[in-house]
């Protein structure tokens, strides 16, 4: 029972962008289609459930004192992982998704999760919460990608909505449709939990 | 001390592990990324070369075009296309630094008669709907057939006759610019871009 809670309160009660606005790097920078939004959000998943994993599996052998590096150390080699596999087996999205791949180094959310919940659960406990947390970040990223999308390419997972003569909202694509959109979904989500209590 | 000791060890041992498992997941990757790389680079050629049945990613010239900032010598590799080893085409890549936003990278494919086969835009940062129309058929197909002879090279704007994109000019004339000095130095270099043999 509390495993199921503990998987879903990432994707909406403790969302990382929705609710804890964690992640911004990643989710203002990759965001410009849906399908860029989903390939950041299973690479993002796959590190966090590993590094969640892993550091629960050796949160009693860490000393406190260089716990950080130890999970930067952990976090930055499932990142590699992932860059080389996707280099080697997805090249198309490895190319669209560049330099924001190795930044998921950085991506707080990662380093959060292993700091204040994988490093004192037990290792299942710690995967359900890295996997509910990552599906979390990666719907927030698909649902922001693809609202940037239909405006701002009048298309959807690179499908065409709209036909010819629709005159795309270029502003949606480049950064500050990142922000203004953030802006209003984070709104409307507010608006929806303020009527609903 | 004890203390010390416990934290670096530690440490080591994570880093150590952290390092055997790359090295594994690299040895496994090795290889696709080396094809991925390679189908990429023949996507290239094929786009801008006339029909060929030879391999031109190892049929290879390099020569050297002036020095980088570094005063490094700039090389430029000339992949040339053959069928029924006739010579065909020549590919070669030119860079745009004065793009909007980042240099431009350009494959361009030259015919024997030193007129423009096609090319391709490998990669670019120009902005997205306005910059970026460089990478469509329209834009690229302005250079077809094109040459230093026959051509203006220089964007309508500018008094030549290469269309420019509405709302974006520096894209197309950066492109437009270095394609023409590619062809240039393609001319003065010909004889030893097209001597048999080569680099292998």
């Amino acid at each position: 029972m509390s495993l199921i809670k503990e998987f879903s309160k990432g994707i909406w009660k403790e969302n990382a962008v929705f609710k804890l606005l964690l992640g911004m790097c990643p989710l203002l920078a990759v965001t410009t289609s849906a399908e860029n939004g989903l390939g950041m959000g299973f690479a993002s998943t796959f590190v966090l459930v590993c590094s969640n994993i892993v550091v629960a599996m050796l949160r009693k052998l860490i000393p406190s004192k260089v716990r950080i590096p130890a999970f930067i150390i952990i976090i930055a080699t499932f990142v590699t992982v992932v860059q080389l596999c996707m280099e080697a087996w997805v090249y198309g999205l490895y190319q669209s998704l560049g330099i924001f791949i190795p930044l998921i180094v950085v991506n707080c959310l990662i380093l959060g999760r292993a700091e204040a919940f994988a490093s004192k659960r037990p290792v299942l406990d710690a995967a359900v919460d890295g996997m509910g947390m990552g599906l979390g970040f990666t719907l927030a990223l698909f649902i922001l990608g693809a609202v940037r999308e239909i405006f701002g390419s009048g298309a959807l997972l690179g499908v065409d909505l709209f036909g010819a003569s629709y005159q795309p909202m270029l502003l949606m694509i480049l950064p500050p449709g990142a922000f203004i959109s953030l802006g209003l979904l984070l709104a409307a989500m507010n608006k929806f939990e303020a009527r609903k209590s | 001390m004890k203390d010390m000791s416990r934290l670096l060890i530690t440490l080591t041992l994570i880093a150590a592990g952290a390092g055997l498992i790359l090295s594994m997941v690299e040895t496994l990757t090795r290889e696709p990324i080396k094809e991925q790389r390679r189908l990429q680079m023949l996507k290239a050629l094929s786009a801008v070369l006339p029909e060929y049945d030879n391999s031109p990613d190892t049929d290879i010239v390099s020569l050297e075009n002036g020095v980088d900032k570094k005063g490094k010598p700039i090389q430029v590799t000339f992949y040339r296309a053959r069928k029924e080893s006739q010579l065909v085409g020549t590919a070669f890549k030119v860079v745009a630094p004065d793009g909007y936003s980042g240099n431009i990278e350009v494959m361009v494919g030259v015919k024997p008669d030193q007129s423009v086969n096609a090319i391709e835009i490998l990669s670019h940062a120009e902005t997205p709907g306005l910059g970026d129309k460089i990478t469509q058929p329209w834009f690229k197909d302005l250079f077809k057939g094109k040459s230093l002879d026959n051509a203006d090279w220089r964007v309508k704007k500018d008094g030549g006759e290469f269309d420019q994109i509405t709302g974006a000019t520096i894209s197309p004339r950066a492109i437009v610019g270095a394609v023409k000095k590619g062809l240039e130095f393609y001319r003065k270099n010909q004889q030893k871009i097209l001597a048999e043999g080569g680099q292998q």
